[in-house]
């Protein structure tokens, strides 16, 4: 028996399904690599935390001198610590939690006497106090994405005492930030 | 016409390149998750300085403590040495 083989129009066709489906395979392939690789947000929290230390750092000094708002009547002013953000042009209420706090941000900066460097003369602190626990447990991995934690620390001068006998301080900064919403997955 | 099998193994032949292009695809969305993971930020220098002869990034808080070095006495010099291990040179 002899098959008459008139024309392959019907293998053809049976291919032609097939590929149509290989190229949607391939395409949702391509879509989900693209979805998968830009669908992870980037984590600027340690940059947002540098800069924010930076800020913070050029307000507080300028070539060499601590900032005379710190300071009155030749002591520390106790009331920089309401007027801080306003000085630095800083506005940490990006969000605000229920009861109207700064939740995602917390700036600490202490002052340190050169004669005593353990022991701090002067603070202020600014923000959501409960984010500074974080920064001990940021080594190990399982908390490593809560919150980023920066400190910096300077030397700088206390511009009211005479020239020649000028008075030094280290000056710590800590920022954390948390934001993790919108910075990890 | 005797029997199917030569059909039958043309047709495995296909499967098994679909099911090959399936596993391929889905390794590399793998990858590309994980690729994602691991890119990173980098660290900011936030200062430009132009010196004489070449335009210099600098660290705010490295150019506060140098500036504050070179105004101090030698003792406190010596202060901060000791804090900070001997890394701060005069400007």
């Amino acid at each position: 028996m002899s098959i008459n083989i008139k024309n392959k129009k019907g293998a053809d066709k049976v291919l032609s399904v097939y590929w149509i489906m290989i190229l949607i395979i391939t395409a949702g392939g391509i879509f989900g690599m693209v979805y998968s690789f830009y669908h992870h947000p980037y984590d600027v929290r340690n940059v947002e935390a540098e800069i924010l230390t930076n800020k913070i750092a050029d307000c507080l000094s300028y070539e060499g001198e601590i900032n005379s708002k710190v300071f009155s009547e030749g002591n520390f002013n106790q009331n920089f610590e309401n007027e801080f953000l306003n000085e630095c042009n800083l506005n940490l209420e990006t969000s605000l939690d229920s009861a109207g706090e700064i939740k995602e941000f917390y700036v600490e900066t202490n002052f340190y006497d050169s004669g005593n460097l353990e022991s701090s003369v002067f603070s202020f602190k600014e923000g959501n106090a409960g984010l500074i626990a974080g920064c001990d447990i940021q080594e190990d991995k399982e908390f490593e994405k809560e919150v980023k934690c920066v400190e910096e620390e300077f030397f700088s001068f206390d511009p009211g005492v005479s020239e020649g006998n000028e008075k030094l301080y280290l000056i710590k900064i800590m920022s954390v930030v948390r934001k993790t919403d919108k910075n990890v997955k | 016409m005797l029997n199917n099998r030569g059909q039958l193994s043309e047709v495995m032949s296909w499967i098994v390149a679909t099911l090959a292009i399936i596993a391929i695809l889905l390794v590399f969305i793998f990858a590309s998750g994980i690729l994602a993971q691991k890119t990173k930020v980098l660290k900011i220098k936030s200062v430009d300085v132009d010196l004489p002869d070449s335009a210099e990034e600098l660290d705010v808080i490295e150019v506060k403590n140098t500036i504050a070095y070179g105004k101090a006495s030698p003792e406190q010099k010596k202060i901060m040495d000791d804090y900070f291990g001997g890394k701060n040179e005069e400007p």
